[in-house]
């Protein structure tokens, strides 16, 4: 028996992990997968496959290949025995200079120098020993086929594959989709230290690398595949207003997605929302992103709604096609890549809302979740800013945020109004 | 996990139905002569001296007061030594063997009640003063510097929460002697003037309110009632009972006294009917023994001065196969960790833990959030730990590290496991 001393508080909660808050995000997404296979077959289960796949292998990759410096990096001398290397080098030279040129350099300055190179060796030595030590222990010393930071134990990277697999349009080319996945892992999380450290949301930015490298492969801008014709968002990039939407495509088969042209996540509504309100339920996100997105986007459409006279399809339709509801409800919640406080995640989230609406209204693409998911990445930081973020609303910052509100509201009406 | 997570599971069913152990005559009592906020004494007695039980035997000082030092057993003066007291600093004590006749120092008389009636604040103020009278909650200030205050006092609180898991002290207290609580609020708001009197405790401990209620009816004439509280953590900190219990939000750094309010803990409560009453120094206070790595957690009433040596003992000490150990004087939310057992019971101390060490494998910080939603002062304590990362002096200020009341709330809830409170104790150093 042994004490030991520790700081305050001495209790954690029992069940908070990261791995329950990755896998619970796995378990939401399991309905989904099963109904992308129903829905396309078998392609939609390679896709699937070798989105995970990719992303794993390149991690596990990345992470053998530093294992592997590291320990070449230790087999090295250590930084302080390199330094000691360099201090006994001084030492010779010095000694030389005393008898060569002793008018210069005296002997009570060698002798001076002498006391100091003792103390200054000796700390050397015993870092270097110490360096040695922790080493001894550390279980990094072999080659290892678990290697210790890889992250598939916590299911972040299955994770961001199944979201990016399910993004994808079915009949996508597999080399396409493995070369997205690659890249997105290493690209968007890699590169920035791995888990906790990516700016970017790896599953949004491996999609739109996809997206922009071989657009026209994947013939994203109508979706024409063996089933049907174009999305609800493919007749909305033709004319902004088209009533025939609501003929294509009636209200039960946007909610349930059966039948439903899309990516192979994106068509069940009523499958993402019982997903959503498990993640919900388990509190293993915040449900007030996915509702301000959500929210943002059927305000903007009921004021577009209210100023060109159309029925209450509009906002459903912008609400229910596209990848709005899967979006916002397993990408903009990637705790990772978003702001830390409640406040600045709802400023987000609306952020996130005004984007993708102004892109599906007034863009080039049919599509703007991703995008818009990525460029409100990039205000991560500025609404965390230290200066600026708080935890809290007050009666001055919810009148500011509604102002902000109706300030975008008045915008999109005027860009409707022109354009 | 990502939300507003304050519940923290309290182990207290472990003991606080068991009844209160007396254990009341050690073979030794160490008494404390210096204490975190004191760091000189005087001793007037010398070795082998006889000292009655609630003679003085000394008077310790420092910073802005003075304190005497009371004996809490009859006996013989023996050495010095040094041990570790309830705030994990190593203090000299004096130890007294007890002859077990608890021979009780002349002074100690009761007050008759129509005396007590026509007492002046500056009476009261004055016995507290020489008393010693500290706050027993764990902070050990000076109950006399609040209790003099100038300030119109219109409400005072006591604190019954016990937020803290683990401990039951203040259950028992409250269990066996509510009337000593009552009294000492009556005397607190004739000291002050305060019309108003509120017990705040927790809405889930049934028993207590019955008890309370049951004594409320001898109390009618005064304007004291009971305020139930939620059950989270951290709702014994002061100003979260104050502004649960009567509505009044005082911000961190102002002192409560400025808003009319006076907030005193129950044991303290009790110490000021005591000294009030029976014109006694805290000589016994409860305690709790508990934790998962000690044989029968129990509660146990001490005289102060105690060795937990030897209360370990009395609860059949450690288990067997514990491995490696904790031992935590206070809460396990805010307590202290301590080297060894060679630990004196001040009167500040409200509790020992013993608990089995489980070292915890930290992950990256996934940004989830769960120590921002839930921390008690509103402020982002993964965004002070990133800014202590960086030295970021600036970004502290901005963040407001400072406003920190190291509940430890934040590293309770993390996902990762991360020390957060730890990051943040440290940016307050870094902008002191």
């Amino acid at each position: 028996m042994e004490i030991v001393t520790k700081n305050s508080p001495h209790l954690r909660r029992p069940n908070a992990r990261v791995v329950r808050m990755m896998r619970d995000v796995s378990i939401a997404l399991a309905p989904l997968v099963i109904f992308a296979i129903y829905q396309n077959g078998l392609s939609a289960l390679l896709i699937l496959l070798v989105a995970v796949l990719s992303m794993v292998g390149t991690e596990y990759l990345y992470y053998q290949v530093v294992d592997a410096l590291d320990r070449a990096k230790h087999e090295d001398p250590t930084e302080s025995l390199k330094k000691l290397d360099d201090l006994k080098y001084q030492k010779k030279r010095n000694k030389e200079k005393m008898e060569s040129e002793k008018d210069v350099f005296s002997e009570e300055y060698y002798k001076a120098f002498l006391a100091e190179y003792k103390e200054e060796a000796k700390r050397l030595k015993a870092v270097a020993k110490e360096e040695a030590r922790e080493y001894e222990t550390s279980d990094n010393r072999y080659f290892s086929l678990n290697n210790k930071s890889f992250t598939v134990y916590n299911f972040s990277v299955i994770t961001s594959g199944l979201i990016y697999g399910l993004t994808m349009p079915d009949q996508s080319p597999l080399l396409i989709v493995a070369i997205g996945g690659v890249v997105g892992v290493f690209l968007a999380k890699l590169i920035f230290g791995g888990l906790g450290q990516n700016i970017f949301n790896i599953a949004a930015f491996a999609r739109v690398f996809v997206v922009l490298s071989f657009g026209s492969a994947l013939a994203y801008e109508s979706f024409v595949d063996a089933q049907a014709g174009a999305t609800a968002l493919g007749i909305f990039s033709n004319n902004m207003f088209d009533a025939s939407v609501t003929d294509t495509y009636s209200f039960w088969t946007m909610f349930s997605g059966i039948g439903l042209p899309g990516s192979l996540g994106e068509t069940s509504a009523l499958l993402i929302l019982s997903g959503g309100l498990y993640l919900a339920l388990r509190r293993s996100f915040d449900f007030f992103i996915p509702l301000t997105y959500i929210g943002t986007v059927f305000l903007l459409a009921t004021a577009v709604m209210f100023q060109q006279d159309l029925g209450i399809w509009y906002p459903l339709t912008h609400i229910l096609s596209g990848g709005l509801l899967f979006g916002a409800v397993y990408m903009a919640t990637d705790p990772i890549s978003i702001p830390v406080t409640r406040p600045g995640r709802i400023y987000f989230a609306f952020g996130l809302g005004v984007v993708t609406f102004v892109i599906r209204l007034f863009g080039s693409l049919p599509e703007g979740v991703v995008f818009a998911i990525l460029i409100m990445n990039m205000f991560v930081p500025s609404i965390d800013y230290a200066k600026w973020s708080h935890t809290r609303f007050n009666f001055k910052r919810c009148a500011i945020f509604t102002l902000v509100v109706a300030l975008a509201v008045a915008v999109v009406l005027g860009g409707t109004y022109y354009a | 996990m990502i939300s507003k997570a304050r519940k923290v599971s309290d182990y207290k069913q472990l003991t606080k139905e068991l009844p209160t152990l007396r254990y009341v005559d050690p073979e030794h009592v160490h008494i404390n002569l210096t204490t975190a906020r004191c760091e000189n004494y005087t001793l007037s007695k010398e070795k082998g001296d006889y000292v009655k039980m609630g003679e003085i035997i000394g008077e310790r000082s420092g910073g802005f007061f003075k304190q005497p030092i009371y004996s809490t057993v009859s006996g013989y003066v023996k050495d010095k030594r040094t041990m570790i007291d309830s705030t994990g600093v190593e203090v000299e004590c004096l130890t007294i063997r007890n002859d077990f006749q608890n021979t009780y120092c002349t002074t100690i008389t009761d007050r008759p009640d129509n005396y007590i009636q026509n007492m002046t604040q500056d009476e009261m103020v004055e016995i507290i003063k020489q008393k010693a009278i500290v706050g027993l909650g764990g902070s050990g200030f000076p109950s006399y510097v609040k209790l003099s205050t100038d300030k119109d006092i219109h409400t005072v609180v006591i604190n019954a929460v016990e937020c803290e898991p683990y401990l039951s002290s203040d259950y028992r207290l409250i269990k066996d002697n509510p009337e000593e609580v009552f009294h000492g609020l009556e005397y607190i708001m004739q000291a002050t003037g305060a019309k108003r009197g509120v017990i705040a405790i927790k809405k889930t401990k049934k028993e207590l309110i019955e008890v309370l209620e049951n004594e409320l009816k001898r109390f009618k004439d005064k304007d004291t009632s009971i305020a139930k509280l939620k059950d989270y953590y951290p709702q014994g900190w002061e100003n979260e009972t104050f502004e649960n219990a009567i509505g009044i939000k005082v911000p961190v750094g102002t002192l409560p006294m400025e808003y009319g309010i006076l907030g005193f803990n129950v044991s303290t409560t009790a110490a000021i009917y005591d000294a009030i009453k029976h014109n006694t120094p805290i000589l016994k206070r409860h305690l709790t023994v508990n934790g998962d790595a000690i044989k029968f957690p129990q509660n146990i009433r001490v005289r102060v001065g105690t060795s937990v040596e030897d209360l370990i003992k009395l609860s059949d000490g450690y288990i067997e196969d514990a491995g490696e150990i904790e031992i935590i004087i206070g809460g396990p939310m805010m307590g202290k960790s301590v080297p060894s057992d060679n630990v004196v019971v001040t009167p500040t101390t409200t509790s020992v833990l013993v608990l089995k060490n489980v070292d915890y494998k930290e992950e990256p910080c996934v940004r989830c959030g769960s120590c921002v939603y839930s921390c008690p002062v509103d402020i982002s304590p993964v965004q002070i730990m990133n800014a202590v990362k960086r030295s970021d002096k600036k970004s502290l200020e901005d963040l407001q590290a400072n406003k920190c009341i190291e509940c430890g709330l934040c590293a309770y809830v993390c996902t990762s496991k991360i020390h957060v409170t730890d990051y943040v104790r440290e940016g307050k150093k870094l902008i002191r």
